[in-house]
């Protein structure tokens, strides 16, 4: 059965326009804002478990939450605006789809996920054969 | 540039035990809108409708212990009921495709959110990012 996981952690403050649009990522502040970043050094443990395993699919990190924009319609009007959909204090911060035996197999692949130990994670299962 | 469209409709209440049929026009169904965005540029990579977010599971796993909840990460009256992924140019383009997926009609909204792109060749297999 497949499951997708909604990654989610509290909101990030936004930057400054400035910075948005000119990401200069070498100012120091930038970079003791998101200390694992600059830490990575490209492994990712639960990655390759759960790849080895089988179970995870697919998936990516989406990028921040403010960049986000919302579309509706009301009559014949479109509307958009910026940001996410919900004023909610945590966000979906990425996604993986699993493919799992069971429930409990998708419970426990989320709970070894590193985000887990600080945001949480959303385990939905797909409707199968439903396009 | 690719971007997850996260369908958000209204959560039928506690009602429902998750086999109730989907709304329609949430998924891939309607093959209408899927040949707009080959005319629009738009690739479509992926996408599912999602069982109700009554019958979710969030994980949560902090200090060693496993914390699990019945339902959404986020208590709200509307939630996300299905998703797609896109390829295209732009955000312009992606806003194009959005404004144009039928779940609006349903009443539906659409969040467009920015994928961080870091897997290297788009392939199933690839790394999730650095949390």
């Amino acid at each position: 059965m497949k499951y997708m996981m909604f990654v989610c952690a509290e909101r990030e403050p936004i930057e400054t326009p400035a910075a948005v649009q000119e990401a200069p990522a070498a100012e120091p502040q930038n970079q003791q804002a998101e200390p694992e970043k600059e830490a990575d050094d490209g492994s990712f443990p639960w990655l390759d478990e759960m790849v080895s395993r089988g179970v995870r699919l697919d998936g990516d990190r989406l990028k921040p939450w403010h960049m986000a924009k919302t579309v509706r319609v009301r009559g014949d009007e479109v509307l958009v605006v910026d940001g996410p959909f919900a004023e909610t204090k945590d966000v979906i911060v990425g996604y993986d789809i699993l493919e799992c035996a069971s429930l409990e197999e998708a419970v426990e692949v989320a709970s070894k996920h590193p985000v887990a130990a600080f945001g949480s994670i959303e385990v939905r299962q797909f409707w199968d054969g439903v396009a | 540039m690719r971007y997850m469209l996260l369908v958000y409709g209204a959560d039928p209440e506690a009602e429902t035990d998750g086999s109730a049929p989907p709304p329609a026009g949430t998924g891939l169904g309607r093959i209408p809108w899927v040949d707009q965005l080959v005319g629009l540029g738009v690739e479509l990579h992926d996408g599912a409708m999602l069982r109700d977010a009554a019958v979710a599971t969030t994980v949560r796993a902090g200090g060693g212990d496993v914390l699990l909840s019945d339902g959404p990460f986020a208590e709200a009256r509307e939630q996300i009921v299905g998703y797609q992924v896109i390829e295209c140019a732009d955000l312009d383009a992606a806003l194009e495709a959005a404004a144009r997926h039928p779940a609006l009609g349903g009443g539906c909204a659409v969040e467009i959110r920015p994928i961080a792109q870091q897997r290297g060749d788009g392939g199933p297999s690839s790394r999730h990012g650095d949390w």
